[in-house]
């Protein structure tokens, strides 16, 4: 086996892009797919064919990762679909302003500051008690496709 | 009888105001106090007094009808009588089933016992809270007293009724209560017979008393309408000699004559129900005839036939007359009695039972109506079921019945010349009529059918039963199938570019299942060998060219060829036909493709010698395809074919998942095949594209780790292990590197997190876990390489994809399996660096997910999340399982001095991570249970006194969850729940027996922060086992395991045990029952030489006590 037909170098430059082209017939439940340009997780697929001896198509079922929105697309599984550079770093938290915005610690000792509180009521709630009890928190933050949001919480 | 005259005046009282009741009924006068008056009479206590004399002297027909219900009802209420109002009672419906009372009171008395037998009957009895043991008496002596009794009195009332119903014109009362004794005598034959088969058949007969209903089962199967009758030799003078067969044939005969007047038709209760008993009784069978050589059970059936032919024969004209508008319901009945009948002799009887009164054989009147049946079936084409569905369902099940090979008894499929040509017809007409079906549904864009595996295993049975037909005559069938097959694909060549080739492919289509079914069997993970019925059969020609399956076989082979023609693949091979060439290469390779060359040797055992000689021609003709002959040219077209479904139809999912888990499988199953393959060019050639190639990469993930298994599996064929286990390093050498210095790069965490880099990670895991799989002693040295490279970086990537489910679930499969195929083989050194590697990961994963909380945004994407939990647990346990293993088998060369490394410690550690993880809730996940409950039991029997130094949180758990596991629903897990409990319970009673604590004050019980004494753990466990083993629904095989629990608990806690006895013997109220109980309990604790040890010999001993006890005792405990 000779280093030319090594192909699984990693294109560490690429790291800026948005979102990154993998064969439909690849895409397994529980990846991500962009969905009429939305980030989403697939929770379904299946695949049918068009007319008995055509080829095959991948029917996505996917629920988009920031407003859980459900979003559905077909594409012929030799085609090339969109999958999202979905990024998730993790936070210690270090206030909670009155107008909602969080104040994140980020890994080199900067803050972060332009997040709000996630909309869902059970993490929010838990965030503010434990917050207000002076635990330890650290969330997660979850980007993709130019968005941002906190999507989970540990108490360390 | 004699009656005081006070008796006589309340009688007359009642009869008066049951008169007046059904009259005010009647006339609708106070209708509501007129039915109370009724209702309160019929549920009067013990009303058979009253009732008789009501029957016997009232003049009002409706006021004996009530009368005669009211019977039945309390017969049915009260089932207990004295022996003698028994008598009299019966003597009272025998009277009234034999017409004395009249028509309407007769029909009520032949209803009656019809209830009274279903009531007796288990499987249809009600519920009514009386002991088991007592349905069972009642059972038996409803078989061996009544049955035949109540038959003879059905029996006798049809007869009686006969004329009267034949010579009237119109339907006359006496038409219901035929058609109710019919009912009857059809009734009794269905009844289970267990008591009277001369005891052959004991072991049938003997109660399952540890559940319920039990025998319903075995009328569950397919072909439920023919469940053979056996009465025994009792009934052979009632049904057999009596002439009563005659009778009915020449009744149902004479019916049909009537079918034209009012009244009467073909489906009149009347009719369908002499018709239902005619059918019956073909399927009699056992000693109710004498042994006389099946003699007396063919002039039987040969009755039986000659009235039956008229309904089915002469097959088109019945068929014409159904399609025009004839009810189908006497041919179909036909066909169930030929199916019946096929059920209870050989082809030969079979088909000799017409000749001696027609110029056919019955195989031919079958043949002739099978293919009516399809040429219906081919014009109509009809979506809905229609009665020729129905029909060709019977059909064929009477043609697979007959086919079918018994395993003893020396009856093959072989049929007779005639029958033979008679299925030769069938078949072709079979084909004709899927062929038809097939192009029909060729552009159709049914999304439901065309999926490949529901398409085959939803035709699978019918084209199981195809291919028993053809097989019963392969030198017509299987040339006929080749020259089909050549048409389609000579009309594909000509019409290549000019017309649409979508019908033709579907044909194909079709065909290749067939032909795959016809000519080669499931293996089910064996190797199959060729079916019995193509190696024995004579054929003309001893040169293997031009073995009519050699010959079908290589028409397929070269038509497959040409898939790796670029131009051919694009206008011809569509996805779908690829997907049955690669299901029939899979199907017909491992059956024909360098069979194992003792093939044949043994075959012909059982047939005599002119057999043999034949089976031997034939499959040495066979041999064509073997090691020395054109096997290894078929193999490399086999491999080629199966590469270029790979490489060249991207994204076709179902195709890729046939090559890869069938058709790639079935290749490397077998060794002698493995030595050829990796001989091979294109094998080594599919190696390397998949080692080094982007390619493959597109392949969906789980077909990637198929094929990594595959390629390693065919390492064993490589000359010694060296080289096996170099081949392995070539092939996966490249992709542990890759995954070592992803791992190491400084800027991983921005990189990991790219679409592109996790599908390669994810790919690469797939692939490795693969490989582990394929693990074998030859190339065990190189996997464990394999893993132990990457052991370092599969920690870092836990770190890095923590928050990407999929990857951790990939990354903890893969070390699941990757232990699970090397521990037993690790030194002492090694096994340290695995485990201490596993509780980092064990550490890792916990950190990383206790105390977390996600966002639940939506509802699908929780339980999403549940379920990746879920798995995640059970790879852990699995791992867990997994480490276990190295303290039962163990081949590596250490000796036994050698300090290794303390698994229990280790294993109870991992536990301990994980326990705080699992919920009862999760437990409710059938897998996770079994997973959990296999290592929970295998760590208390091996490590015992490790529960002693558990924490009282943790061990409060794990007896929550034995507890838990006792009462579940799968057998297995209450078995390992029970095996765990005699570990804990043995362990105890051993180390206090010699003075040491055990587990101390774990046993003892103690008092709580209330001051209230709670029991010590083995007083609850026995007191819950006993409850189960006594009062609760379970299955026979856990009686061993129960008793081998329950003797140590019992050991454990004497005292609470002679006190629980003591109470169950003081709740019984019947001094009968008190006293038996007494005794079981006695004899169970001191029969067969009981000791106070706990040895095998002990064990075994109990575990008898036990089962005795049971038997004696269930059946008066258990309510019903």
């Amino acid at each position: 086996m000779s280093d030319e037909e090594h192909h699984f170098d990693s294109k560490a430059d690429a790291g800026a892009s948005k979102t990154y082209p993998q064969q439909a017939g690849t895409i397994r439940k529980n990846g991500y797919i962009v969905i009429k340009n939305r980030p989403c997780k697939v929770v379904e697929v299946s695949t049918s064919k068009t007319g008995k001896h055509g080829h095959a198509k991948c029917h996505f079922v996917g629920i988009d990762i920031f407003n859980g929105k459900k979003l559905e697309d077909i594409v012929p599984s030799s085609h090339n679909c969109d999958a999202p550079h979905v990024n998730r770093t993790d936070y210690q938290l270090i206030d909670i302003s009155e107008d909602g915005f969080v104040s994140l610690l980020t890994e080199n000792g900067n803050t972060k500051d332009d997040l709000k509180l996630p909309t869902d009521e059970n993490l929010l709630s838990q965030i503010k008690d434990g917050f207000a009890e002076g635990k330890d928190l650290v969330v997660t933050v979850m980007s993709a496709m130019g968005e941002e949001q906190i999507c989970a919480l540990k108490d360390i | 009888m004699q009656r005081s005259p006070n008796d006589l005046s309340q009688l007359q009282a009642t009869m008066r105001a049951i008169e007046l009741a059904c009259s005010s009924i009647q006339m609708m006068v106070n209708p509501a106090e007129a039915e109370a008056t009724i209702l309160s009479f019929c549920q009067s206590p013990q009303p058979y007094q009253a009732c008789q004399y009501i029957i016997e002297n009232s003049q009002m027909p409706n006021a004996r009808f009530q009368a005669a219900t009211a019977i039945r009802d309390a017969a049915i209420r009260e089932l207990e009588f004295s022996a003698a109002e028994k008598e009299t009672f019966l003597a009272e419906v025998k009277q009234a089933t034999l017409g004395i009372h009249g028509a309407d009171v007769q029909f009520i008395g032949i209803n009656f016992l019809e209830s009274l037998v279903s009531e007796f009957s288990l499987s249809t009895s009600t519920t009514m809270v009386l002991p088991t043991e007592f349905h069972d008496q009642c059972q038996k002596s409803m078989e061996l007293e009544y049955l035949k009794a109540f038959y003879c009195w059905a029996r006798d009332a049809a007869l009686s009724m006969t004329n009267k119903i034949l010579d009237s014109d119109s339907a006359v009362p006496e038409t219901k209560a035929s058609t109710a004794a019919l009912r009857l005598m059809l009734q009794i034959l269905n009844w289970d017979f267990r008591y009277s088969k001369n005891g052959v058949e004991g072991a049938k007969g003997r109660k399952n008393v540890f559940s319920a209903r039990v025998g319903n089962d075995n009328n569950l199967s397919r072909r439920s309408e023919c469940t053979v009758v056996q009465p025994g030799p009792a009934w052979h003078e009632v049904l057999i000699s009596s002439g009563h067969i005659s009778w009915l044939l020449s009744f149902y005969r004479a019916l049909r004559k009537k079918f034209s007047c009012e009244g009467f038709w073909l489906d009149c209760p009347l009719a369908v129900s002499a018709r239902k008993l005619i059918v019956q009784f073909c399927s009699l069978k056992g000693d109710i005839f004498h042994s006389d050589n099946g003699q007396m059970q063919e002039n039987h059936l040969l009755q039986l036939l000659s009235g039956i032919i008229e309904w089915v024969n002469p097959p088109e004209a019945v068929s014409k007359a159904i399609e025009s508008g004839k009810s189908e319901s006497e041919m179909l009945d036909g066909c169930r009695a030929l199916l019946s009948i096929a059920t209870v002799t050989t082809p030969v009887v079979f088909d000799q039972l017409l000749k001696s009164i027609s110029s056919f054989g019955t195989l031919t009147l079958l043949s002739a109506l099978m293919c009516e049946v399809l040429k219906v079936l081919i014009v109509s084409n009809a979506e809905e079921e229609t009665w020729s569905w129905v029909a060709r369902d019977l059909l064929l099940d009477t043609w697979t019945a007959l086919l079918v090979p018994i395993e003893s008894g020396g009856k093959t499929g072989l049929l007779p010349a005639e029958g033979r040509n008679a299925a030769a017809n069938v078949f072709s007409l079979i084909v004709e009529s899927e062929l038809k079906a097939a192009s029909a549904s060729a552009c159709s864009d049914d999304v439901d059918t065309d999926y490949f595996q529901a398409s085959v295993s939803a035709m699978d049975e019918r084209l199981s039963s195809y291919a028993l037909i053809g097989r019963a005559a392969i030198d017509i069938t299987i040339p006929l199938l080749t020259n089909l097959f050549n048409e389609r694909v000579a009309r594909l060549h000509q019409g290549r570019g000019i017309t649409d080739p979508t019908v033709t492919l579907e044909e194909l289509y079709s065909m290749l299942l067939i032909i795959g079914h016809v000519l080669a069997d499931e293996g089910d993970g064996e190797t199959p060998l060729v079916p019995k019925a193509i190696q024995t059969q004579h054929v003309a020609s001893g040169e293997s060219e031009k073995h009519p399956v050699v010959v079908l076989s290589s028409s397929i082979l070269n038509f497959a060829k040409q898939s790796l023609d670029p131009e051919m693949r694009a206008s011809i091979f569509s996805p779908r036909l690829m997907e049955a060439i690669a299901w029939f290469l899979a199907r017909w390779s491992s059956t024909y493709l360098m069979p194992p060359e003792e093939t044949g040797e043994n075959s012909g055992s059982g047939y005599d010698n002119n057999h043999m000689v034949q089976s031997l021609c034939s499959s040495k003709a066979l041999l064509i395809f073997g090691e020395h002959n054109q096997g290894k040219s078929v193999l490399d077209l086999v491999v080629h074919i199966a590469t270029t479904t790979l490489v060249f139809y991207p994204g076709e999912k179902d195709l890729q998942a046939l090559t890869c888990y069938h058709l790639l499988h079935a290749l490397v199953r077998r060794r002698n095949v493995c030595v050829h393959l990796v001989a091979l060019d294109s094998w080594h050639h599919l190696a390397n594209a998949f080692a080094n190639e982007r390619l493959l990469f597109t392949l969906y993930s789980a077909h990637q780790r198929s094929l990594a298994q595959t390629l390693v599996v065919s390492a064993s064929g490589m000359r010694n292990p060296d080289a096996s286990n170099q081949y392995v390093r070539d092939l996966m050498g490249h992709m542990t590197n890759y995954l070592v210095e992803l791992s190491s790069k400084n800027d991983l965490k921005i990189v990991a997190q790219q679409p592109d880099v996790i599908l390669s990670v994810s790919c690469l895991l797939e692939r490795l876990r693969g490989a582990a799989r394929a693990t074998e002693p030859r190339t065990q040295k190189a996997i464990y390489e394999m893993g132990s490279t990457v052991m370092n970086s599969i920690l870092i990537f836990l770190e890095v994809y923590k928050h990407e489910f999929a990857v951790v679930y990939l990354l903890l499969k893969f070390v699941v399996d990757w232990v699970d195929g090397q521990i037993i083989y690790l030194e002492a050194q090694e096994t340290a660096g695995v485990v201490n590697f596993c509780m980092r990961l064990l550490q890792l994963y916990s950190s990383h997910n206790i105390g977390k909380i996600s966002l639940s945004l939506s509802s699908s994407l929780l339980s999403e999340a549940k379920t990746e939990k879920y798995k995640d647990l059970r790879a852990l346990l699995q791992l867990l399982a997994n480490l276990c293993s190295k303290d039962l088998v163990d081949f590596s060369s250490d000796s036994t001095e050698t300090p290794g490394t303390n698994i229990s410690q280790v294993v109870y550690f991992g536990l301990c991570i994980v326990i705080p993880l699992i919920s009862l809730d999760l437990l409710k996940y059938p897998k996770l249970c079994r997973d959990f409950f296999s290592l929970l039991s295998h760590l208390l029997e091996v490590y015992p006194e490790m529960v002693a130094q558990l924490n009282d949180e943790a061990f409060s758990h794990v007896l929550g969850t034995l507890d838990f596991g006792l009462h579940h629903q799968d057998t297995e897990v209450v078995d390992m729940c029970l095996r765990a409990l005699k570990a804990l319970a043995s362990y105890h009673y051993k180390e206090t027996s010699v003075g040491k604590v055990g587990l101390g004050a774990r046993a003892a019980g103690s008092k709580d922060q209330s001051g209230q004494m709670s029991e010590g753990i083995f007083s609850q466990f026995l007191r819950t086992l006993l409850h189960l083993v006594l009062f609760e629904d379970y299955s026979i095989d856990l009686v061993s395991a129960a008793a081998d629990a329950l003797l140590p608990l019992i050991l454990c806690e004497q005292a609470l045990y002679q006190r629980l006895g003591n109470e169950l013997i003081e709740r019984q109220v019947n001094p009968a029952f008190k006293s038996r109980l007494a005794n079981a309990l006695q004899s169970l604790t001191s029969s067969n030489q009981l000791s106070f040890t706990l040895d095998r010999m002990n064990y075994q001993r109990f575990r008898k006590n036990l089962n005795h006890f049971l038997v004696e005792v269930r059946g008066f405990l258990r309510m019903i």
